[in-house]
């Protein structure tokens, strides 16, 4: 048996494996399928601090290889989580909450309620934002510095991820401007802005018109992004992007992600995280690496 | 609910573009009349949401348009070979012990989650069946719609059965079968003139909803309806059988 344990801004995690945010609910549902303590640890549906409707459907639609989404950020509002979902899913396993604001005091207010309640903040500024004139927050360098900043102000307990948007310039800076801004860690890629066409209809499939591209085809993207970025700041980071199976978690581990987290594959395939998890052990025991985490940032450039 | 790696018997087109897969689970698996499977095919990231046809001990056969790739793909997929279904999935279809008297009513689609229902209250209800069809080479199962007590088929070009919708036959025959409920499954307009036609006429009428969905358990939040008080609910999840006043249509 390998060690799998990793540590993330000093908390210790039984594997790196997280299912990433919208994919997995509040874990309620996978956790008829399996029992979900064996996960590193959750990043929550995406909270706000008021409840959200989301989006008109048909929020989803498949292109080769990859999926698009636009849910909207539909949840039931942080109070409802801690009120109704926050102790079980404590329970379980590590707890990283996702959030989202319209505005950039939203992030102030839902961080300051869920300080010293969840393991992780992982703060979404791939959303729409007031600030930004409608914008995402997390495309311009300052932006992402600006709420990352006004975030770790409202947190004493609570360690701080910036989950960093790949619809950029230039991914290191961003991720520069995260560590600046105080981020503890850094998760990375949110998903692609992309499109899909009815060509009978001639409209596009999503209700939104644009939705968030993930899946197997974003891997390549996202392994250099992690790199891109990894290479440029002291704090960690949490790998994403197209992951299916252990052979890819390692990928992002190797191009300097000390954690992963997977998305559109526990739609693929709904035990993929416990398959992953079982995945690395066994490719450790066959490799004999002792520890998984000694492969963090191991890769070697030709 | 749980993964099952289901060995396909039997995948044929039985009408235009509509087929009928049959595979077996290798054990009984209790499915409930409307309830659906999301089976996993090759290549495709997302799984297709089918609605059971019939449930035979560890056989279940689910019936398929083809659609797009992803369906198209599923249609190729021979005896022998090996699928991932997930199943059962959703509410079902609920008959209650007072209602004696039912009618189903179905187009296009539509018409095979009610056959489960049909195959399950077989004998047990007095069940008076509308099924509407594009025309006579989209006519298929005639055989297990024939299990209703009473069968009324109904075509758009009048090619079969009764010129017009399934609805306007339901309503037709509404004061002879005297329903004390109602089971509806096809397209949106089509439930839509069922809503209209069953506004004032005091039964309950339940319907199944369809919609594009990511994981099918009811995590991902991306198959919602509306429903009239202004929520959302999950299709995959609180569905896809609601009561027809519950949801907007």
């Amino acid at each position: 048996m390998a060690d799998l344990r990793v540590t993330l801004c000093g908390v210790e995690l039984k594997n790196p494996v997280i299912p990433a945010s919208g994919t997995f609910g509040f874990g309620r549902e996978y956790d008829e399928l399996y029992d979900i303590s064996c996960l590193g640890g959750i990043s929550t549906k995406g909270l706000t601090p008021e409840p959200r409707l989301g989006n008109p459907v048909p929020r989803i639609a498949e292109s080769r290889g990859v999926i698009l989404n636009a849910v909207g950020l539909q949840n039931p509002g942080v109070d409802s989580f801690i009120k109704n979902d926050l102790k079980w899913l404590k329970s379980k396993t590590r707890v990283v909450a996702n959030v989202a604001g319209r505005t950039l005091e939203d992030y102030g207010e839902i961080c300051k309620k869920l300080d010293g309640l969840v393991d992780f903040i992982e703060l979404n500024i791939s959303c729409p934002n007031v600030r930004s004139g409608g914008m995402a927050l997390g495309i311009k360098p300052e932006n992402v510095r600006e709420v990352t900043a006004l975030a770790k102000k409202n947190l004493k307990k609570t360690p701080l991820i910036v989950k960093l948007s790949p619809n950029v310039e230039s991914i290191a800076t961003n991720a520069r401007a995260a560590e600046e801004g105080g981020a503890d860690c850094i998760s990375l890629i949110n998903t692609l802005t992309g499109m899909a066409i009815d060509i009978e209809k001639r409209t596009p499939i999503i209700a939104n018109n644009t939705g968030g591209v993930s899946g197997a085809g974003v891997k390549p993207v996202a392994v250099r992004m992690v790199y891109e970025a990894s290479k440029a700041v002291t704090i960690p980071v949490i790998g994403m992007g197209g992951i299916t199976c252990a052979e890819d978690a390692i990928e992002f581990l190797l191009a300097g992600a000390t954690a992963v987290q997977v998305g559109t594959q526990n739609f693929t395939d709904p035990f993929a995280c416990p398959k992953i998890i079982k995945g690395l052990n066994d490719w450790c025991d066959s490799r004999g690496v002792q520890r998984l985490s000694s492969l963090t940032g191991a890769l070697r450039l030709n | 609910m749980r993964e099952v790696n289901a060995v396909v018997v039997e995948n044929r087109e039985i009408a235009e573009e509509i087929f009928a897969l049959t595979f077996t689970c290798g054990e009984a698996v209790p499915v409930r009349a409307g309830q659906f499977c999301m089976i996993g095919v090759m290549g495709f990231p997302l799984r297709r949401p089918i609605a059971v046809c019939k449930a035979e001990g560890e056989h279940i056969t689910v019936c398929y348009r083809l659609k797009g790739e992803g369906t198209r793909a599923l249609s190729c997929v021979n005896a022998g070979e090996a699928l991932s279904v997930l199943l059962p999935l959703g509410n079902g279809f609920f008959v209650a012990e007072e209602e004696k008297r039912i009618a189903v009513v179905g187009g296009g689609v539509g018409i095979f989650p009610l056959i489960s229902l049909i195959r399950e209250y077989e004998g047990k209800k007095e069940i008076s069946a509308y099924m509407g069809f594009r025309n006579r080479d989209a006519l298929c199962m005639e055989e297990e719609m024939a299990r209703a007590n009473h069968l009324t088929l109904a075509s758009d070009d009048g090619s079969v059965g009764f010129h017009g919708t399934a609805v306007q036959a339901f309503v037709n025959d509404f004061n002879r079968a005297k329903p004390q409920a109602v089971f509806a499954c096809g397209p949106t307009p089509m439930l839509r003139a069922l809503k209209q036609a069953t506004k004032d006429l005091g039964v309950p009428v339940y319907v199944s909803l369809e919609e594009r969905m990511g994981c099918g358990l009811g995590a991902c939040l991306v198959c919602v309806c509306n429903k009239t008080d202004g929520r959302h609910a999950r299709v995959c999840k609180d569905g896809p059988v609601f009561e027809i006043n519950e949801v907007e249509l």
